[in-house]
């Protein structure tokens, strides 16, 4: 029983925001300078997917260009490419938001890893297609599963530390109806 | 709110979102330079105002990697010992190759070029992705940082600037998959290219006779080509199991803090030949044609 009122709303999307840039911080930190280190699991694109099935409102698609654009250049990725990808499919996944919502964890699970599994392999096409160097299939393999294999930990980190859960029939939204 | 999702408003901010982050991937793709000075400068403006937040953390987390080594002390004291004892053998062998080295080197009267000083710099952030090795250092444009120059470590090569901002600059590692080094094995002289490959040793390319070279040879920097200075120390050759010989590299990666940046304006290319030989005949030819 959450009462949307606007300024929760632009409350819980600085919330996302500074979730981001937390998440940028530890990549950023100077802790792996050596080579052969442990591959992270994307946790920027589970969080974004997370939240746009649980509440697409708090996660609009200017906001998410806009942090995805800003990892790309901060993580030494050609700038564009990656955020665009991860932003279709938090469209798409916003989209069929409700259906998933209604259909349960494991039909949410495979569409989520679907999408995962979609966005990294198309990364890798379009840069073998425009002939850009691309770092060797097993590590990026590797991190594709780790981050599918990361996701039910990113769901139960926003049920319950965030409290970032799905609209029920009780919930009332800003304008007085109820979602 | 829920009605949004599916109106025409939402798309049509999807397509002009998607078609900017197209716009700025082709950008980069075409007119690469252009698109990491902006990448740069973006880093340079985040990560110096997160510096205040990360120095504790790295402590922290440096402090708790310590720790879990407490653990295992009596057993570090053991090995330890051992090695104080192999140590002491060494001590002895390397007194005696540098007396040899002074003598040689006398012979040779070489001498490490004056021309290189360095700027000293602290490592402030990683590269943030297990595919791309490079460090960003808190020196800039405004302390004179040129694209290109090398950077080491105590001991040996670290890697190279790409990538400076005002305040901040870039240093791709020799591991990382864009490095390629011209560099030289000592004591058989030939030329070969150190080529990083994302793991800790990266490999020796374009080796001509592979039998003239063991394990435990020097590589140095070969200064071919102007892009580096040369007798920087990169490291040993070690060869791993599958035979392939790589470069253990003498740059202690895993603690990298403080690195130096060497200023180097490149070799100064011979241009006027005949003066230089001799010019006892120049002169002679020019007072024959005054005649």
């Amino acid at each position: 029983m959450i009462n949307l009122t606007p300024s929760r709303l632009w409350i819980m999307r600085a919330t996302f925001t500074f979730l981001i840039v937390t998440i940028l911080f530890f990549h950023l930190l100077p802790l792996q300078t050596a080579a052969d280190g442990l591959i992270w699991p994307d946790l920027i694109l589970t969080f974004a997917l997370a939240w746009s099935v649980r509440r697409p409102e708090y996660v609009p698609a200017t906001l998410l260009a806009a942090t995805f654009l800003l990892a790309d250049l901060l993580l030494q990725r050609p700038p564009g490419l990656w955020a665009m990808l991860a932003l279709i499919a938090c469209e798409q996944i916003k989209v069929q938001s409700r259906r998933l919502r209604d259909a349960g964890l494991g039909t949410e699970l495979a569409s989520i890893a679907a999408w995962i599994v979609g966005i990294g392999l198309g990364y890798r096409l379009v840069l073998a297609l425009l002939l850009v160097e691309l770092p060797s299939i097993g590590p990026a393999l590797i991190q594709i599963a780790v981050t599918v294999l990361a996701y039910p930990l990113v769901i139960a980190t926003t049920h319950g530390l965030m409290r970032v859960r799905k609209g029920t029939a009780s919930d009332i939204d800003g304008k007085g109806g109820r979602s | 709110m829920n009605t949004d999702y599916t109106g025409p408003l939402r798309r049509l901010i999807l397509v002009v979102l998607v078609l900017m982050l197209t716009g700025v991937f082709l950008l980069w793709r075409i007119d690469s330079p252009r698109v990491e000075r902006f990448r740069a400068q973006v880093t340079d403006s985040i990560v110096p105002n997160l510096d205040w937040a990360m120095a504790p953390v790295t402590g922290t987390v440096n402090l708790i990697r310590d720790f879990q080594s407490y653990g295992r002390i009596a057993k570090q004291n053991s090995e330890l010992r051992r090695e104080l004892r192999q140590m002491q053998a060494w001590k002895e062998a390397a007194l005696q190759l540098e007396q040899e080295n002074a003598r040689l080197l006398d012979l040779n009267k070489v001498r490490h070029d004056p021309r290189l000083t360095f700027i000293t710099g602290v490592v402030l952030a990683d590269s943030g992705s297990p595919f791309r090795q490079s460090v960003l250092l808190n020196v800039g444009a405004r302390d004179g940082i040129v694209e290109g120059w090398a950077t080491m470590d105590g001991i040996g090569l670290v890697g190279r600037i790409s990538g400076v901002a005002r305040n901040t600059s870039r240093v791709i590692l020799t591991t990382d998959a864009s490095s390629h080094i011209p560099a030289v094995v000592q004591p058989s002289g030939q030329r070969v290219i150190v080529a990083g490959d994302n793991s800790a040793a990266p490999p020796i390319d374009f080796l001509e006779n592979p039998d003239l070279v063991r394990p435990g040879d020097r590589v140095v920097t070969s200064g071919d080509g102007g892009v580096f200075p040369a007798d920087l120390l990169i490291g040993q050759v070690a060869a791993d199991p599958g035979g392939r010989l790589r470069v253990r590299l003498a740059a202690d990666y895993e603690r990298l803090e403080f690195l130096r940046v060497l200023r180097h304006y490149g070799i100064e290319p011979v241009s006027d030949t005949n003066d230089v030989l001799r010019p006892a005949a120049a002169a002679m030819l020019s007072e024959g044609k005054d005649e």
